[in-house]
Order: structure tokens, then C-alpha cells, then sequence
């Protein structure tokens, strides 16, 4: 194992909002040295990706990936999750593993007055009851992030259902096992005081953008989220209080005089407006990864150690969370040893409470290791939400053009018991409400409020799903309204290339939700579908026919992405990625090992992800990178080691383009820097090539060898041992930060002047050589970068850069005996840039849409006595999507050509989830002729209104 | 500690364990994550609904089923014969795999999976439709409507079952034997 170096710094996450000064430059948080540890031996082959990954089957003529790089470990049943890992598996553990379980409330409305364990008897009894006392007296309490009450103390009233009250540690399985089965479902066990109610609390956030364009989607606006600024509300009662709008006020009161003309002008429409108000309400539901929330710890009290195994999709952020909970405790620590797996969550290990728990239960573990896993029940009850939504749209559009006029809304989420993340989802839901859409003049008010519901994280579409499906049902209600075929009025109405969406700003790239409509109108599950209505319900009686059409231009990313990757060139050519995002079962690992194609001939032989130590690439932060000023980055932005965020969590969506960003860029400084200028050297040697000296834009990968203008194909082996023979650049590490774009910086290499798309620069020089140049432990020189352009602070308003396209035509049959819906068929059409896997496209395109008809027909919970944190509930009572729901063999899907051979990947995971729901829901309107608003729609919704 | 326990012997992956000592009411995934090491079966809802947890159960008539082992107490299996994921792909002495099964390769070749936590699962229940095909075989405008029917008790949340299938009937039209002429 290895031993802390003394110069480690700390590794926070952006989702952590980093309030002090945090440097960056390897693990050390505070006082306590943090790693990512190889521990080289079973556990390491268990833990450790560059053990459970195989070397890539590059097919280099077709230019695909064969198999997943991860596969071949979980085809076979390996042990890659943290699920799987006991302390057994821990060789430098203790071997005896300890179990731990955490007792919750289920009621919400009075106080909690203690816990009685008699019915355990002696034989149950745990070893060990952890309460709020034991974390008062040793200063231990939940980071920041997550509010008070890691532990609930006697006498308070629970602030939401499933609240912990205690952790109970069993020293071996089976008395844990049994005891548990005693204490599960027995409403015993917690005591209850006096009646209190609910506790009463402001919203976790409330936000309004309004926007009132120029003459035209070109022009400047007259006020707007980019050009002013989104505003929040006072609050009284705990219910948002607005300014009053004043023309000439300060900025809220300026945003409210345009939200009041824009609502004046809604009541008092003109003579050819057609204004529709609608509410649609979407449901709390749960992620249901299936991997069940899970760490295993074991505390070391004589060396002051801490070890972690943890599922997590941001190991960055859980590093800095723990260490500094640690840190500001009586618990003496040195060191925290933190090992993340692969895993899986949608949105529910981002951000999740559980790690924080099983490490209490490991500092009070007695010396032994504990575990804490929770079931299917206990997943219900604590595990992560989707956000309920109720969403209020009044939309005007002009009868004789069928154009949008104006759009105001109110959205509701309901972000549960504990703050999470609702504050910056509910701005991405507002934000992307207008979707593909172009609207003159918009309100839009928002609010996450605080309710005794479990509570709600970023959960997958993180509430631009819930507000674009609701705005897709909208457009095909409108298009009823005005007798316009559904495609052929979002045509009219799709947001172009160079408009201005609902915050003033203008996305990134080229739009192709337009190219998509088109191509949806003349899908022949569209243009046939009258037709084949009659026809299938003359041949069916009893059932009616329908298809529906949904459509999004989705941005992916949340405003602020950090981004590091190292790309590493052996002398054989070899070659090795280390990322900091996380394989959460997307295929991350897969993508990283992809993107070095375009510059390196083939994908990395070895990919290393969840990478935390970056002691080669010193990167600080500090500040807000969502908050903070101008004249703050500016000042900031003089040290040439600052960068506004660090490291990303992994989502599905921002992998593809975030992450995998620094790698191409990291990739290109090795090619540009080493590879060319090798080849050049040895085609200069080569009496055939002449005296011509290609220029780099000829330089062309040919099956795994570099050729330019004709001259001799080079294998990369060959131009890496001569990259390794001349010293020249074998190995870069890079620093991204994107806030709706890239930095940018300017650097020297080897004399050269070079401006990337990244922020920090190191580089690491072959083997021949002089090693005294090198800076960092690595052999690496780090660069100063000679200038930086930081994306300007107020682009952050913008919630936009670079969006996909997706549109789902969604064919389906409804009973009428039974108001169940089949989907017959479903074709999604996807803009996504470039692919760098097709095959993991695809894959997520058919997992999407799975995910997307469930939330449209059989997923729903209730928020709060009778739901999930009532500690019932399973998959007896959520229906998730079967192979029969989902139309496994006649779905199909059209992937659009990329505009040109270097355009970008693009997040789609989600995008590929959001069209469908609204495609179900217009199409039951289409078979039954009655718009639903209320999701998911069920057979006894139907029924009520069939008869 | 004195809750009752009773002496288990299962054959699993061809290999005799135990007896050993196994307190009467624990679930066989119990048995398996942690006294036997063996996780690849996963729990997923610890109710029998999800499959992931699935084992074969190897009669002694040859015949083959799955068996969920979340809803199954331990000692239903004693003395009888499992293999669990572990077992399916053929492995050397040290425990590294020499070849996939058809199953496993297929679902490999066709990215079928995406987190891989119901991979076992899918694995298990597509070998057991092989196995009984081999003895039963259907006419091959059924295939699609037998792997339907076979996977459908299982849950994936990330992939949307289509590979999955895929990869199945695929296996299912190149095994020679398994398929006849309608008819």
C-alpha cells in the first residue's frame, strides 16, 4: 500500500459548492490524506477497474468496439459492484464482517420519543445501538450538503418520513438477519409522542426567469435571464412572496413589471390569440436501480484509518464530504481510504445520504468492518426520489398562424425532506421547459418546496423530463385547438438555429429537432395513421388504435462540468486513460477508451476511471462557480493553477461530451505534440517521401497506422517508440471546465504556442528525455498556461450550450374492457453528434425509452403516509417495465448522420427517456379522444373516462 | 448463540460444499453472498419478483430450473445440485475463464447489458431455455414468442430488454437442435 506523500491536497466535487479555498493538487483534505487506494491483491482485482476491464477487440476496419470493455467481468458474475464486496474480499481487513441496519420513522406528524429493541431479547440484541447522543458527544454530524439530524433526537418531530433515527450494528450475519426480520414492518418498535403536524418549512428554492424578446428571435431582448438575470421571491408564511413590479426598480422588481404585462396581456389577449391554460401533474417515482444502496466500512482506531468500499457517482465529491465530516469531529482520522465500484443509480448515488450512515456505523464497528446494504424495502423508504411536479402552463398562440405567442408558468416540484439538489433542478426544469420551441415572451416561476416526503434527487431527465413532456402534451392540445396536424404546428414553432431560447440565450451547435419533426411527419407510423386506425379497429373490436408523437431539444450538462483525464502513450504503444467520471454502467469506461480513436488511431488499451489522485495536474478552486461575480473569476483567474469546478459527477448524459472532452483534448496535445513530429521525423528519413512535409490537416488513421499526402503508413507503435526516442510529448493531462462552454487557455510546449479547450496543462516527455524537466511526481511538467478566457460568469443564466435532438412516434392499442394500454411499436429518432460506441447508443436509446414508459404508464408512488418512506413498499406494488411493456421486438430507432466527421458526441441517455412519455400519452388521446394531464396514465383513469 | 440450526450439503458449479451449518429459516442468497462468497446471484427486491437472484437448479431427471433463492430457504437445496453464474462460463483451476458459454458470448457480442446487475439473472434463465429446447425443441416462427415468454419474469432497468432478446434468439437459431420446421 502506499504511504501519503506530503504534498496531497484535497479533491472536492462542484456539486459540493465549494465555499473556501480548496487546493487541489492531490488528496490530502485538511489534515487527512484521502486515497483512492490500489491495494494489489483479491480485493484490487475486485475493485479496481484496470483489473476488471479487458484490453478493447478494436475492429479496426469497421471502426467499432466489439464488447464492452467491463463485460466480460459482469457476463461472469464478478464481483464488481460494492454490493458484492465483503470483508473477506478486503485482504488487509479484518476478516469478520460486522452488519448494520438504520431504524427509521414512518410517521411524520408528531414527536419521536425513543426506540424500544425488547422484542429482539438477548439473543438479537445488536452490539451496538448508534443514536443522535453518540453523534453529539463525538462531534460527528452530516456534511453540509445535508442538513441537520443525521440521527434524529429524542423529542424532535421527524422533518420527513423514513427519517434515521438509530444505526444498529450486529457483529455477524445471522443475528443481524434475524433481528431484522423482527423489527422490519413493526410499527413498534419507534415511539411517538404528541401530535406536532408536519414541520413547516420554506421552499428549497424558488426562481423566476422571465424573458420578453426583440422584434424577432434574432434580435436583443427587452429583459431577459442572460441579459438581466433570473430572480428569486421573499417568503412569508413559507409560501414565495414576489416583489412588486416596478419599471425602473432593481432587478426583481424590473423582472416582475415584464412577468405582469406579460400576464396582463394573457388576461386581455388580442382579438387572434388563442390562449389555453393547463395543468399537468407528473408523479414521484422511484430510480430503482437495481443495485440497493450500499457501503462497507472499517474503521482502524489504532492507526486512525478509515476504509470505505462505496458505490457513488462522484467519488470526488464523497472523498470531500468524508474527510472533512471526519475532519470536524472528535473521531481522531488520518487517513480515509475510499474505494468506488462500479455501480448504477439514476440519479440516486448521486448525492446520496447512505456512505454518510455506513461510515458512522464503521467508526462504531468495534474494530470490525461494517456493512450496511440496504434491501428493496429499505431502498423505498431511503433511497433517492423523482421530484412530484405540478406544472401550470397558459400558452397563447396566434389562430391565423398558428404561431406561439407567449408562455407563462407555474411549476411546483415537491423536493421531500431534505434540500438535495432540488434548488438547481428545478432551474433546469424551468429552463428547459421551451424545449424545441421558440416562445416571444415567457414567465416562468418555479419553486422546490420542502414537504415530509422521502426526499428527491436528480433522478434521470433531473425536471427538464417532467416540464417537457408537459409542454409536448401542450403543443399537440394546442394543435387540436387550432385543427393543425401535431408535427405540422411544433414545425411552425421549432426553435432554429441562432434563436434565442426562453432564458435570451442562443444554444450551442446546429438545432436538429426540426430535422426530426420532418422526419417523423413522413414515418409511416405518421402518415398512415388514420388509415390504419379505422382499418385496426374494424378488425378489433373492443380496442382502439392510436399514435402519438413527442419531441425535445434537450441540453445536457448542468451549467457547470469540471472534467480531468490523462492520456498516456507507452513506448509499444499502449495506451492508457485515467478520467475522473465514474462507470456507472452506461459504458463510460467503454466511451473513454473510444475517444482517443480520432487522435490516436485506436481506443486505450487501459482505462482507469472514478480517478481521484491528479497529483500530476495541480488544479485549485475556490468560490461558487454558479455564484460567484465577475470581477471574483477575474481576480481568481491570475493564479494559473484556479479553475472554477473540479471534477463532475457522472451521469448518463455527460460522459459522452464532458468527460470524454478532456480526453480528446489530452489525446490531441499527445498526437500534435509527439506522434506527428515523430512521423514527420520519420518520413523525413524515408529517401521515398521527398523533401514534402505534410501539413498536419492531411494527417489520416488508417486501420492503427498514421499516414499524410500518401506517404508510408505508420503503426503507432512505431511512431510511439520514436515519440520515446526523441523525448517528445508521450503523455498529457488536462483540465476542463465548461460553463455552457469551454475555457480556454493558451500554453507553450516544447517552445510551441498552443491554445486547447481546457484550462491546465500538463505534459510528460518520452523517455529519451531529460527527466530534470519534469515537475510532478510523474515525470510530468506542469505548464503555467500563459492566458485563460473563462466562460464570462453570467453564462451561467444561459442553462444552455450544446442539446440534442430526440423525437418518439409511439403506436398503441388501448382496451376498452380493461383501459390497458399496448404499445404495438415505437420508432425514436436521435441527433446525438458523433457516436463513439453505436451499439452503447443504441443500448440507451431502447433503455430510455423503457424508462420513459414506465413514468408515462405504470410507475407512481405516493408522497407521504401511504408511500415508499413507510418502509413497505417493493416491486410487488411498482410496477417497473417488462419485456412485454415495451415493445422489445418492434421498436426501432434512426440515429441522425453528424453534420461533419469531427462533431462532437453528445449526451442522449436521457433524451432518449422524454419523448416517448408525451408520444404514449398524445397517442392514447389519438385512440381514445381524451387528453390526460395526470401521469402516469393508468387503466383506471381510462376506464373513468371510457365508462 | 443458540437459534437452531441444521447441517447443509449443496453440490454448486459441480462442487460438493459443507455440510455446514445453517440456521433453519435463512434464504440460500444468504447462504451464498456470505458464507460461500458467491454474489453473482443479486438481490434485487428480496420478494421474488425481480429474478435477479436466480440459480439453476439441476434435477435429477436432467432437467433444469431456475430458483429464486431471496424467497427460498437454504435448505430446500440440500443435497441437490446447483450452478449459479459463477459456474457457466468453463473456468481453469485458478478460477479464470477459458471460454463463455453460447449465452454469455451472445450477450457480450450484443452489448445486451448496461449496468450488469441482472446480467446473472437473464444469464441463468437463457440457459435454462436452451437446455430445455435441447430436449424440446420449437418451430422457429415461435422463437421470439418462447424467449418472450422465458425472460419476461426478469427485470432490467437500464437496457429495455431488447438486446437481451436478441442475444437469446439468436443463440437459440444458430444452436443446431433446438429449432424444428413448423409443423
Amino acid at each position: 500500500m502506499r504511504t501519503p506523500s506530503s504534498d496531497m491536497r484535497s479533491t472536492p466535487g462542484v456539486g459540493s459548492r465549494p465555499s473556501r479555498r480548496q487546493v487541489l493538487r492531490a488528496s490530502l483534505i485538511g489534515s487527512i490524506a484521502v486515497y483512492v487506494a490500489p491495494l494489489g491483491s483479491q480485493a484490487y482485482a475486485s475493485l479496481f477497474e484496470q483489473q476488471l476491464l479487458v484490453r478493447p477487440d478494436w475492429d479496426a476496419a469497421a471502426g467499432v468496439l466489439k464488447y464492452r470493455i467491463d463485460g466480460l467481468s459482469k457476463v461472469t458474475g464478478a464481483k464488481v459492484f460494492a454490493r458484492d464486496i465483503r470483508a473477506r474480499d478486503m485482504p488487509h481487513w479484518p476478516q469478520q464482517q460486522a452488519h448494520a441496519l438504520v431504524l427509521r420513522t414512518t410517521r411524520a406528524d408528531c414527536s419521536y420519543d425513543g426506540f424500544d429493541l425488547s422484542l429482539l431479547g438477548d439473543e438479537l440484541k445488536p452490539d451496538r445501538v448508534v443514536t443522535a447522543n453518540d453523534l453529539t458527544r463525538d462531534g460527528l454530524r452530516f456534511p453540509d450538503f445535508y442538513g441537520e439530524d443525521m440521527l434524529l433526537p429524542e423529542g424532535k418531530t421527524p422533518a420527513y418520513l423514513g427519517q434515521a433515527v438509530a444505526i444498529l450494528i450486529f457483529q455477524d450475519f445471522v443475528r443481524f438477519r434475524f433481528a431484522k426480520e423482527k423489527l422490519q414492518f413493526n410499527d413498534a418498535v419507534i415511539r411517538y409522542g404528541a401530535i406536532t403536524g408536519p414541520l413547516q418549512r420554506d421552499p428549497w428554492e424558488a426562481v423566476r426567469f422571465v424573458r420578453v424578446g426583440g422584434a424577432t428571435p434574432h434580435d436583443d431582448d427587452v429583459f431577459s435571464s442572460l441579459k438581466d438575470a433570473p430572480f428569486s421571491p421573499g417568503y412569508e408564511k413559507h409560501e414565495p412572496v414576489w416583489p412588486a413590479p416596478a419599471r425602473d426598480g432593481n432587478l426583481a422588481a424590473r423582472g416582475m413589471y415584464h412577468a405582469s404585462a406579460i400576464g396582463e396581456e394573457l388576461e386581455h389577449p388580442p382579438a387572434d390569440w388563442v390562449v389555453l391554460r393547463r395543468r399537468y401533474a407528473t408523479q414521484s417515482a422511484d430510480t430503482a436501480a437495481l443495485e440497493p444502496d450500499n457501503a462497507n466500512g472499517w474503521y482502524d482506531s489504532e492507526k486512525q484509518e478509515l476504509h470505505l468500499v462505496v458505490p457513488t457517482q462522484s467519488p470526488q465529491e464523497m472523498a470531500q464530504r468524508a474527510a472533512t465530516m471526519l475532519q470536524q469531529s472528535r473521531i481522531g482520522l488520518k487517513q480515509l481510504f475510499l474505494h468506488p465500484c462500479y455501480t448504477v443509480g439514476y440519479g440516486s448515488k448521486d448525492s446520496f445520504a447512505l456512505p454518510y450512515y455506513a461510515l458512522v456505523a464503521a467508526v462504531y464497528g468495534g474494530g470490525r468492518p461494517v456493512r450496511l446494504a440496504n434491501d428493496r424495502f429499505e431502498q423505498f423508504q431511503a433511497g433517492l426520489k423523482r421530484h412530484q411536479f405540478n406544472i401550470d402552463y397558459t400558452v397563447a398562440v396566434e389562430r391565423g398562424t398558428g404561431l406561439l405567442r407567449s408562455l407563462r408558468a407555474g411549476i411546483i416540484a415537491n423536493g421531500g425532506g431534505r434540500k438535495n439538489v432540488s434548488d438547481l433542478l428545478v432551474r433546469v426544469g424551468a429552463t428547459s421547459l421551451g424545449s424545441a420551441y421558440y416562445f416571444p415572451k415567457t414567465d416562468v416561476a418555479t419553486t422546490a418546496v420542502a414537504s415530509r416526503a422521502v426526499d428527491a434527487g436528480s433522478a434521470r431527465g433531473y425536471g427538464a423530463l417532467e416540464t417537457m413532456t408537459a409542454t409536448e402534451l401542450m403543443m399537440d392540445e394546442i394543435a387540436g385547438e387550432l385543427g393543425l396536424d401535431p408535427i405540422e404546428f411544433r414545425l411552425r414553432n421549432v426553435l432554429k438555429t441562432g434563436m434565442r431560447n426562453t432564458q435570451g440565450a442562443i444554444p450551442t451547435g446546429t438545432l436538429r429537432a426540426e430535422t426530426v419533426m420532418q422526419k417523423a411527419r413522413v414515418h409511416p407510423l405518421w402518415s398512415g395513421r388514420l388509415a390504419r386506425k379505422q382499418v385496426y379497429e374494424a378488425a378489433h373490436p373492443g380496442k382502439y388504435y392510436g399514435v402519438g408523437f413527442g419531441c425535445i431539444q434537450w441540453r445536457f450538462g448542468n451549467g457547470v462540468e469540471g472534467s480531468l483525464s490523462r492520456v498516456e502513450l507507452a513506448g509499444d504503444g499502449r495506451i492508457a486513460v485515467f478520467n475522473s467520471g465514474a462507470e456507472i454502467g452506461t459504458g463510460t469506461s467503454s466511451g473513454q477508451a473510444v475517444a482517443c480513436v480520432r487522435w490516436l488511431g485506436r481506443p486505450a488499451d487501459a482505462v482507469e476511471l472514478a480517478v481521484t489522485d491528479w497529483t500530476d495536474l495541480p488544479v485549485e478552486t475556490s468560490g461558487d462557480p454558479r455564484k460567484m461575480s465577475q470581477d471574483e473569476q477575474d481576480r481568481l483567474a491570475q493564479n494559473p493553477r484556479w479553475s472554477p469546478a473540479y471534477a463532475s459527477a457522472s451521469s448518463a448524459s455527460n460522459s459522452s461530451y464532458y468527460l470524454s472532452h478532456t480526453t480528446r483534448e489530452a489525446a490531441r496535445i499527445v498526437f500534435v505534440h509527439g506522434l506527428w513530429p515523430a512521423a514527420i521525423a520519420i518520413w523525413a528519413s524515408d529517401a521515398a517521401a521527398g523533401s514534402r512535409v505534410p501539413a498536419l490537416e492531411e494527417a489520416r488513421w488508417r486501420e492503427g497506422s498514421l499516414t499524410a499526402g500518401g506517404l508510408e503508413p505508420l503503426p503507432l507503435a512505431r511512431l510511439a517508440q520514436e515519440a520515446h526516442r526523441r523525448g517528445l510529448v508521450t503523455g498529457a493531462a488536462v483540465h476542463g471546465f465548461n460553463r455552457w462552454r469551454w475555457a480556454e487557455a493558451e500554453f507553450v510546449v516544447n517552445g510551441l504556442s498552443v491554445r486547447a479547450p481546457i484550462d491546465a496543462l500538463s505534459v510528460r516527455y518520452g523517455e529519451g528525455s531529460d527527466a530534470s524537466a519534469a515537475t510532478a511526481p510523474g515525470r510530468y511538467q506542469v505548464l503555467d498556461r500563459q492566458a485563460v478566457f473563462f466562460p464570462p460568469t453570467q453564462n451561467y443564466n444561459a442553462m444552455v450550450g450544446l442539446s440534442t435532438a430526440a423525437g418518439t412516434l409511439a403506436e398503441l392499442v388501448v382496451d376498452a374492457a380493461s383501459g390497458q394500454v399496448t404499445l404495438l411499436a415505437h420508432h425514436t429518432l436521435l441527433d446525438c453528434g458523433t457516436m463513439l460506441v453505436p451499439d452503447l447508443v443504441s443500448g440507451q436509446i431502447q433503455g430510455g425509452t423503457a424508462t420513459g414508459i414506465g413514468l408515462a404508464l405504470h410507475e407512481s408512488m405516493p408522497l407521504y403516509e401511504d408511500g415508499p418512506g413507510n418502509g413497505t413498499w417493493n416491486f410487488n406494488r411498482y410496477h417497473l417495465p417488462r419485456g412485454s411493456d415495451v415493445a422489445t421486438w418492434t421498436q426501432t430507432a434512426e440515429i441522425l448522420q453528424p453534420l461533419s466527421e469531427d462533431e462532437p458526441p453528445k449526451g442522449m441517455a436521457e433524451a432518449a427517456a422524454i419523448p416517448i412519455m408525451a408520444a404514449i400519452v398524445n397517442g392514447i388521446a389519438h385512440a381514445i379522444g381524451h387528453r390526460f394531464r395526470t401521469l402516469p396514465v393508468t387503466p383506471d383513469q381510462i376506464m373513468a373516462v371510457l365508462g | 448463540m443458540s437459534l437452531p440450526t441444521r447441517p447443509l450439503a449443496v453440490t454448486i458449479n459441480g462442487h460438493r460444499r459443507g455440510p455446514i451449518d445453517v440456521p433453519e429459516g435463512l434464504m440460500m442468497i444468504d447462504v451464498l453472498h456470505e458464507m460461500l462468497g458467491l454474489t453473482g446471484p443479486r438481490l434485487g427486491c428480496g420478494i421474488g419478483i425481480c429474478h435477479a437472484c436466480v440459480v439453476i437448479w439441476d434435477r435429477d431427471d436432467r432437467t433444469s430450473e431456475e430458483v429464486r433463492t431471496c424467497i427460498t430457504g437454504a435448505h430446500f437445496f440440500e443435497g441437490k445440485s446447483i450452478r449459479t453464474i459463477e459456474g457457466i462460463a468453463r473456468r481453469d483451476d485458478t478460477g479464470r475463464v477459458l471460454a463463455l458459454s453460447p449465452v454469455q458470448q451472445a450477450v457480450l457480442d450484443k452489448f445486451s447489458f448496461q449496468c450488469g446487475y441482472c446480467t446473472p439473472g437473464f444469464v441463468m434463465a437463457a440457459t435454462v431455455l436452451v437446455e430445455r429446447l435441447a430436449r424440446v425443441p420449437v418451430p422457429r416462427s415461435e422463437v421470439e414468442a418462447t424467449v418472450s415468454a422465458a425472460l419476461e419474469p426478469h427485470i432490467c432497468r437500464c437496457t429495455g430488454y431488447v438486446r437481451y432478446y436478441q442475444a437469446v434468439r439468436d443463440v437459440i437459431l444458430a444452436t443446431p437442435g433446438l429449432t424444428r420446421d413448423a409443423g
